[in-house]
This record gives C-alpha cells, sequence and structure tokens, in this order.
C-alpha cells in the first residue's frame, strides 16, 4: 500500500484516498453532487507504466486532472516526488504539478492556433532558459532537438501553424511542448483516440520510446485496453468504475485473469478479430446499462453475478481468493474473456497472382 | 534515438510565407471592397493630417458668394458666409478623425483590457469589475453626454475622444470576457498553465491574439461610433466648438444659414454628410478584412 | 448467469443476390484545383442478408460513398459518374427528387455518426419521429409510434421516455441507439451505419454493435457499416471491404481479410492495430500518412509512398481491383506475393 510523505522507492506519484465531488447542477444531472471520486489510492514509481481503464464518467478523466494541478480534489492525499502537495507553499505547489504534463485528446484544442510550432515551443523554452542562464541559440536548439525527438522534421514544421500539421503531427507537438519543462510523467489521457488508426502505433511508440530513453513516467488513460497494454505491459492497470478502483494489478494479469465482473465485462466488450483470433471462452455481458439506485458495491445492478451481499455490503479492495491483484468483489472468479490468438498457419497466404 | 517518422513529401514543398504583413497584405488584395474601402480610410486620414496645411487659419469669407452654386473656384459652392465648402470639409476632418481614433483607442484599451482580465481570472474579480462594466452599460450614453456637456465643455479633440472612449467600452468589455470564457474551455490555455507561463504571457500573448479580430472589427466600428456622436452633440449645439468640423457644419447649416428652407444651400448640407457616409462605407469594407488577417488559419489560406 | 453470444456467425446462406449493386461510381468534390474525386470508379455489392463492412480511414472515400448510397452528396461535392442499383428502388443516382424522398428511409435507412447531433435540439424524438412519418406520407401515424415503441424496447430503451426525450438528454449510446430506430421505423430493408460507434466507450460500443446484429438478423435486412476502426467490424461483419484514397483496395469474407490479408495497405493496417493478445511488439506503425482528396497522386497506385513492396509499375499503373479465387478481389500489382501479417 503506498505511504504519503515517504517518498522513497522513487515514487512519482503517490495518492491516498483521493475524493472529488463536483456540485450538483439542473439539467442532467439534477441536483445531486457527482461523486466523480470516492476514494482511490494508487501510486506510480518513477519511469513506470500506469493504465487507467474505465468507461467515460468513472473519474478517470478527473484524476488525471488532479494530477496536473488543472482540478482540486476534496479529501484525501497527493504526493509527487515524495511531497505532499497541499503542504507546499503555492510557488513549489506548482511547480511540483509543472513536473507533470498532460496530452489532451485533441492536438488541435491543445495548441494555440495563433502561436507557430517555433513560438509555441520557445514560451516556455524561454522560462527554463532564464532559469538556466542559457541564451537564444540554446532555446533554439533545444527546439529543434526536440522536434527531432518526437519525429518531426525541425526545418518543415517551425514556421507553420498548427492548422497546417496533420493530426499525428500536431499530437507530437503537443508532446514535445510537454518535454520542454524536464517532466517527470505524461499523462495521456485518450491521447491517439482522435488520430487515425494507422498513425496510432507511430504515437504510442514514441511515449514507448520516451519512456524508456528518458525515464519518464507514464499515466495512461484509455478506455481502449489494447492500447494501454501496448504502453504498459511492464507496467499497472487500474479499472475504475464509477469513481472507485475495482481492480489493479500488473497488466497482463489483470487481461488474462480480470477476477472483477466490471474488468471482465470490459474486456468482454473488445471485439473479435476474425480470422486472427477466437472469442474468449467466458465472455460476460453486463445485465443492463441503466445507472440504477446505488448499492454498496457500485456495480452490482448492472452485474450479472450479483447478489443479496453485494446489494448490502461495500466489497474492500482486497486479494480474497488468493489473487495476485487486488479486487473489490466477494465473488472473485478469474475467467478467460479476451479472445485467443489463432495459431499463425500462413504468411502472406493468397493465391499466386 | 527514437527514429524519425518520414514525412510524406507535402504538395506544396514551398516554405509558407507567414509573416503577418505579407499575410496581410494578401488578404486585403483578396476582394477589391477591400482594397477600396483601405483608399478610403486612407484617404481622410491624410485629409485629416495634411490638410488643415493646405489652407489658411481663416478662411476667407465672401460675400458676394453666399451660397454659390458649385463652379471651378468652389467645386462644392459656398457657405453662408460665402467661404469655400471644400475648404470647409478638408479642414474640418481633422477634428472628427482625431478625436474619433481617441475614443476607439480608449474604448478598445479599457474594453479589452477589462474583459481579458474579467474572463481569465473569473471569480471575485470578474464579478467586480462585471459590476463595473454593467454600470457604465446601463447609463444611456448619448443622455449621459448631454448632462455632462453642461458641467464640462470637452469641445476640444481629445477631451472628447476621451469622454466618447470612456462612455463606450461596457459592450466590448463584455464581448472579451465571453470570448476569453470560451477560449479557457480549450486545452492549449490549461497547457499554458501546466507549463509554469506567466500570467501576463498568458493574457498577453496567448489570448489576445485570439480576440483581435474582434477586436480590430470593434476598433473599426467604435471609429465610426464615435463620428455619429460627437456629430450629433455639435448638431444639436450642446457642445461649444472653437473650430470647424463637420458636425459644426451641419449645425451652422440648419440653424444659422437656414439651409433647409434654401435650395441652394443644399450642397453645403449634404456634403458633411456625404463625407460622414463616404468614411463610414470606407470603414465597412475594410472591415470584412480584419476577421482572415488576425486568424492565421484564414490568413494563410 | 448471463454470457455473451460467443463465437462467430454461422456464415451467410450463400452469396445471393445483390441487394445493393454499386458499378464505377465517381464522386468529386469542387475545390481551388478544380474538381477532386473522393471515390474513384467503385464496383462494389452488397449482398442481401449480409453485413458488410467498409473501413477506411479520413480521406479514404468512406463517407462520401456511404452518402452517395443514398444519393446525399452535398455541396460542394457531386455524383460524376456510375449508378447505384438498390433492389426495388432502382438506381438511386437517377432518381427524382420526391422518388428519392421516398427511397430513404423507406427502402434505405441512415443512422448518423454517434458523435453528430443529427436530431433537432428542439423537437424531442417523438415529435421528429411524426415529421418524418409526415414527410413519407405514412397514412397511420399512431401505427408508426407503436413501431417505433417497438424499437425501442428491443434496444433495451425505455419506450416512453425515449420518445419523450430531447436530444441533449440522452446519452451517445442511446442517441445511437434512437438513431437506428429512426432508420428502421418506415421498414428500410437496406440500413447504412456511418461510424456508428465513434466517440462510445466500449461497453456501449459493445451494446450497439449487439442491437445491429439482432436488428439485422431479425429483419432480415442488409447492412453497412462504415468504419475507421476495424475491430468494430472484425467480429459483426461478414464481409469486409478496404477503402484507400477513394478506391477499394481490398474485399472478401471477413475472416479471409484478415487472416491472409492480400494488399499491403490491410496487412499494413492490421499490423499497426495494437492487439489485446500475443506480443505487443509485433504491432507495426505504418509509416506516412493516408492521402485526402488534394494529395492523392494523379497516376500510379495511390499507396506507394507507404508500401513495403511497391514496384516500378506501381509508379506508373493505378492497379485495377480484380477477382481472385475465393470470392475475393485486390486491387495490387503485387497481388499478395509477399504479404505478410505476422
Amino acid at each position: 500500500m503506498p505511504c504519503p510523505g515517504k517518498g522513497g522507492g522513487g515514487e512519482v506519484i503517490e495518492a491516498m484516498g483521493l475524493v472529488k465531488t463536483f456540485p450538483g447542477r439542473g439539467g442532467l444531472l439534477g441536483h445531486e453532487p457527482v461523486r466523480a471520486l470516492r476514494g482511490v489510492d494508487f501510486s506510480i514509481p518513477a519511469g513506470g507504466a500506469v493504465s487507467f481503464i474505465g468507461e467515460s464518467g468513472c473519474g478517470k478523466t478527473t484524476l488525471g486532472k488532479i494530477l496536473t494541478g488543472l482540478e482540486s480534489y476534496d479529501g484525501g492525499t497527493l504526493a509527487i516526488d515524495g511531497q505532499d502537495v497541499r503542504r507546499l507553499p503555492a510557488g513549489r505547489r506548482r511547480a511540483a504539478f509543472r513536473r507533470i504534463q498532460m496530452v489532451h485528446q485533441d492536438p488541435y484544442a491543445a495548441l494555440n492556433p495563433t502561436r507557430t510550432v517555433a513560438q509555441t515551443l520557445s514560451d516556455p523554452l524561454r522560462m527554463r532558459a532564464r532559469e538556466l542562464s542559457r541564451d537564444q541559440s540554446w532555446i533554439d536548439g533545444r527546439s529543434e532537438d526536440l522536434l527531432r525527438m518526437v519525429g518531426l522534421d525541425p526545418g518543415f514544421v517551425l514556421p507553420r501553424y498548427p492548422h497546417m500539421l496533420s493530426g499525428g503531427q500536431r499530437q507530437r507537438l503537443v508532446i514535445a511542448r510537454a518535454l520542454t519543462v524536464d517532466p517527470d510523467m505524461l499523462v495521456a489521457d485518450e491521447a491517439v483516440s482522435m488520430i487515425d488508426v494507422s498513425l496510432r502505433l507511430g504515437i504510442l511508440g514514441l511515449l514507448r520510446e520516451l519512456r524508456r530513453e528518458l525515464g519518464i513516467a507514464l499515466l495512461f488513460i484509455t478506455h481502449d485496453v489494447a492500447t494501454a497494454r501496448y504502453i504498459g505491459q511492464d507496467g499497472d492497470l487500474y479499472v475504475i468504475y464509477r469513481g472507485r478502483v475495482v481492480e489493479h494489478g500488473p497488466t497482463d494479469v489483470v487481461i488474462e485473469r480480470p477476477v472483477h465482473p466490471y474488468t471482465q465485462c470490459l474486456l468482454s466488450a473488445i471485439p473479435v478479430m476474425r480470422g486472427l483470433e477466437d472469442a474468449g471462452p467466458e465472455r460476460v455481458m453486463p445485465v443492463s446499462d441503466e445507472m440504477a439506485e446505488e448499492t454498496p458495491c457500485l456495480f452490482a445492478p448492472r452485474c450479472p453475478f450479483a447478489t443479496e451481499r453485494c446489494r448490502t455490503e461495500v466489497p474492500p479492495l482486497s486479494h480474497s481468493g488468493g489473487t495476485p491483484q487486488e479486487h473489490a468483489c466477494f465473488y472473485p472468479v478469474p475467467r478467460r474473456v479476451v479472445p485467443v490468438d489463432r495459431p499463425v498457419t500462413q504468411v502472406g497466404a493468397g493465391p499466386r497472382g | 534515438m527514437v527514429a524519425v517518422d518520414p514525412l510524406v513529401p507535402e504538395a506544396r514543398p514551398r516554405l509558407p510565407r507567414t509573416g503577418f504583413w505579407s499575410g496581410a497584405g494578401r488578404v486585403v488584395l483578396r476582394k477589391p471592397s477591400r482594397i477600396f474601402g483601405l483608399a478610403v480610410i486612407v484617404f481622410f486620414a491624410l485629409m485629416a493630417i495634411v490638410g488643415p496645411f493646405l489652407y489658411p487659419k481663416n478662411l476667407p469669407i465672401d460675400p458676394n458668394a453666399i451660397y454659390a452654386p458649385p463652379s471651378l473656384a468652389h467645386p462644392l459652392g459656398t457657405d453662408f458666409e460665402g467661404t469655400d465648402v471644400l475648404a470647409l470639409i478638408v479642414t474640418g476632418a481633422r477634428y472628427v478623425l482625431y478625436s474619433a481614433a481617441v475614443a476607439a483607442v480608449v474604448t478598445v484599451v479599457v474594453g479589452t483590457g477589462v474583459g481579458l482580465l474579467a474572463g481569465y481570472y473569473r471569480g471575485i474579480r470578474d464579478s467586480a469589475l462585471m459590476r463595473v462594466t454593467d454600470l457604465f452599460l446601463t447609463v444611456p450614453g448619448f443622455p449621459l453626454l448631454i448632462v455632462l456637456s453642461t458641467i464640462w465643455n470637452f469641445g476640444a479633440a481629445p477631451a472628447m475622444g476621451l469622454v466618447l472612449g470612456l462612455t463606450g467600452w461596457g459592450g466590448l468589455a463584455r464581448a472579451v470576457r465571453s470570448q476569453t470564457l470560451s477560449l479557457r474551455e480549450r486545452g492549449f490555455l490549461e497547457a499554458a498553465r501546466g507549463l509554469g507561463l506567466s500570467t501576463p504571457h498568458i493574457v498577453i500573448k496567448q489570448i489576445l491574439p485570439n480576440v483581435a479580430p474582434y477586436v480590430a472589427m470593434n476598433l473599426l466600428l467604435s471609429v465610426t461610433g464615435a463620428i455619429y456622436a460627437e456629430v450629433g452633440l455639435f448638431f444639436l449645439g450642446v457642445v461649444p466648438f472653437k473650430a470647424n468640423n463637420w458636425g459644426v457644419m451641419l449645425n451652422l447649416a440648419v440653424f444659422s444659414g437656414g439651409a433647409i428652407t434654401s435650395q441652394n444651400a443644399l450642397i453645403y448640407l449634404l456634403s458633411p454628410l456625404v463625407a460622414i457616409l463616404l468614411l463610414t462605407l470606407g470603414i465597412v469594407l475594410f472591415l470584412d478584412a480584419m476577421d482572415e488577417l488576425f486568424n492565421p488559419r484564414l490568413r494563410e489560406g | 448467469m448471463a454470457t455473451a453470444e460467443t463465437g462467430v456467425q454461422a456464415a451467410s446462406p450463400g452469396t445471393g443476390e445483390a441487394a445493393v449493386r454499386v458499378r464505377d461510381l465517381t464522386v468529386v468534390y469542387a475545390t481551388a484545383r478544380g474538381e477532386l474525386p473522393a471515390v474513384a470508379h467503385v464496383d462494389l455489392d452488397l449482398p442481401a442478408g449480409q453485413i458488410t463492412g467498409i473501413v477506411g480511414e479520413s480521406g479514404s472515400g468512406k463517407s462520401t460513398l456511404a452518402l452517395a448510397l443514398l444519393n446525399a452528396v452535398q455541396r460542394p461535392g457531386r455524383i460524376l459518374s456510375g449508378s447505384v442499383q438498390v433492389a426495388g428502388v432502382g438506381d438511386v443516382v437517377t432518381l427524382g427528387r420526391r422518388a428519392l424522398r421516398q427511397a430513404r428511409g423507406g427502402k434505405i435507412g441512415y443512422v448518423f455518426q454517434a458523435s453528430q447531433s443529427s436530431l433537432n435540439p428542439l423537437k424531442t424524438v417523438g415529435k421528429q419521429l411524426l415529421d418524418l412519418g409526415r414527410s413519407h406520407d405514412v397514412a397511420d401515424l399512431r401505427q408508426l409510434i407503436r413501431e417505433a415503441k417497438g424499437l425501442a424496447e428491443e434496444m433495451g430503451l425505455d419506450p416512453v421516455r425515449a420518445l419523450g426525450s430531447y436530444q441533449h438528454q440522452l446519452s451517445g449510446g442511446m442517441r445511437q441507439r434512437v438513431g437506428i430506430i429512426f432508420a428502421l421505423v418506415l421498414n428500410a430493408h437496406v440500413l447504412v451505419l456511418d461510424e456508428p460507434t465513434t466517440a462510445l466507450d466500449m461497453l456501449s460500443q459493445a451494446l450497439v454493435l449487439g442491437i445491429v446484429r439482432r436488428v439485422h438478423r431479425e429483419r432480415g435486412l442488409t447492412t453497412v457499416i462504415i468504419t475507421h476502426d476495424i475491430g468494430v467490424v472484425a467480429e459483426l461483419a461478414d464481409r469486409l471491404a478496404v477503402m484507400y484514397a477513394g478506391r477499394i483496395v481490398e474485399e472478401g469474407r471477413t475472416e479471409e481479410v484478415l487472416a491472409s490479408p492480400l494488399h499491403p495497405y490491410t496487412a499494413g493496417l492490421i499490423a499497426a492495430i495494437p492487439r489485446i493478445v500475443g506480443d505487443p511488439n509485433r504491432s507495426r506503425p505504418l509509416s506516412g500518412r493516408p492521402p485526402d482528396l488534394t494529395t492523392v497522386p494523379p497516376r500510379g497506385c495511390p499507396f506507394r509512398e507507404r508500401c513495403p513492396v511497391a514496384m516500378d509499375v506501381c509508379e506508373v499503373e493505378d492497379p485495377a481491383l480484380v477477382e481472385v479465387p475465393g470470392g475475393r478481389r485486390v486491387a495490387c500489382h503485387a497481388r499478395g506475393r509477399g504479404v505478410a501479417v505476422r
């Protein structure tokens, strides 16, 4: 269990019991306050990779915003590089959050349309130059290095405006900009969902490379488990449902032997690539999709295996059942729900033309 | 070292000309109406600057040529004193444009400043600034000016401009504020703060260029609004005048010169009106370019 | 204990008649450089009773093709040439306005993208259904509403609530289902879904796709799903057509196209998708960018810049879509030689 303030073991982030409640408004939400996070614990080791999986509205985006300092939290503790951010004076707190940079879903919205690429990078670099007592030539050199690092040709992109770049190029620029302040961690919130399918791997591969080369930790927030796996196969996976962690552990363990019914439903929903895969033998579906009255186990109304106990007692996070991962279910049963790879039969099969 | 993603050779391999002024030139040249508008504005600006130097300080009167019809010597005829109307128009331009320019600058500086700060800071500062803005918005401008004129003679051009500017910035402040608020929703301002960029930098370098099209349009519209306001004030005789200007001409034409009744005086009456109309037309036609001018996506095409 | 429907669909009953026949279809858009093709000489059969998936990235022309099926391409685009024969309707391209209006909705149902608000924000769903009925000269509007309510229930929606809602009161998944109701309520027999699950998360996507499968089977529809996400159609579609630069580059039965793709683009696309099982490092990015209308080279194969097996002939000659044994088609000079997926 992560403990804030310990700082040892090189944890970039340690969070305990994070709570965030949004005040209710009229309309769709009624006058009920929205409990986006109901006490979430997690830690991210330096240079590590962690993924948050869940549906829209589960709180994972709120978590990303809290970690980058864009959103406040109402309860719990958050420590960055071992320091509890609440205890820091405003200036040091901002500096701490600066070490965590966000990469959004929409690269175009994340860039100022009236600034060229050169300006977009030099704005934060100028600040850094002042800190390090460097001059303009250092700024120019660093801009070029960062652009090359993310796979962009400096000569081509520097004079251009964002609208002259493709979606993939913009996202790379956003990453380059995030790197200008030498962050310890990048938070990628659905970072590739608006990018063409054939180009996503390029961006994902870039993030992996940066982690390898620069030792930057990655927090990957997504509803697409396969991309999370690509980035963080050696890291941890957290499954979040309605503001609570329902399962977490090493990525491959959670994917291949999930024990919480929600995780199992999520993974069952991954389409099977016919011809390349066979369907997982134990796929599971939620019994309804309506958000009913809240029960102690939040997933109970939709859970195909719910019992009376689930509707009266809150299941704690534990390793009950002897599972390698932590989960919040009274009846953990590992199920193979993800597709099964078909064996390689022929390479380049096809009638000889 | 990360492998460089080989870029597909672009359809247009030449470096884009992204300089502001070259782009601006292209924007204006895109439509003939804009060129005409700019020409009109420049024409009147030159008239304002150079005009009074072309004539003696006190324009000659000619009692023998009262309300003379247009002729070679007097292309627009003469007024009730026999003074050349064309001379009156040219010399009267300076006051009008100078005070209108001051008014526009004051409106834009105060309105944009208030709007940007209110939209950026939000919270208490926003509420306070907006209460002040609402005060200026609810008090009706023109009656206020008339009342003000009784206690202060703001007949001098800068003073007139200041007064008009200070009474008219409310609408712009509200509009800039709402634009700033909606810009905040976009990710790049959040990113700027996350990167630790300073507030002055964010407000001036990040937000302002994005509201610039609207501000520029407003600047030009303020000029026209100010012209109407001051011409109206002078016409009503509310503000005492020393030197000649278009509003004064209208006042004299109607009230002192009996222009409404006399057929011959039509040109004397119409001349300042046509000048105002022409200038307004020029501004409106040029206004069309503002949106494209400040938006890099539209500017570069 | 509930379990999901597992397993692969039974093979569709024979190839059968084509419910929709597209022949030599070319759709152009007016640009600063003249009219450029977004869809170029497309031949495609949509077999009756089967689900066909049309897969392509941005700029591939897939959405334009979908609109062309209803002759709904908006200016500055227009259908330059070709025909779209729909069973029971005739050539959609040549239909008069009135007949076209009847065909849309009555014979061909179109479901918009989940993220677009194609519903009128100021009217309830029920009112818009009535509008739809009136514009199609439906005699018994009450029956129409009953149909709609029945469809809503089939899709797991509360019929009264659904029909009484305004667009903003519905979640993405709900809006998508309402879109399907609109498309089917007039008993269309061809259903076109444009990016039905973009912006939906995994569970909602599975739900919507499950509904599409069920409705398709129960009503014996001919269904077309347009998407950029192979996963969406990998499990659901009987046949796949892959589009690139306005052309169909490969077509065939889903399992065959995925297991042994003949076109390097198809192979590259499959390899470029992170998979949930297997070695993650076997996924390979595809270099370069998909072309759009203005960057398609005028001659030769549009994919050659990114192609690992490009040959000299590819510079010069745009490969035609030809049939190969096994009921498949591919547009490639290499035609399966040297194409490896794994």
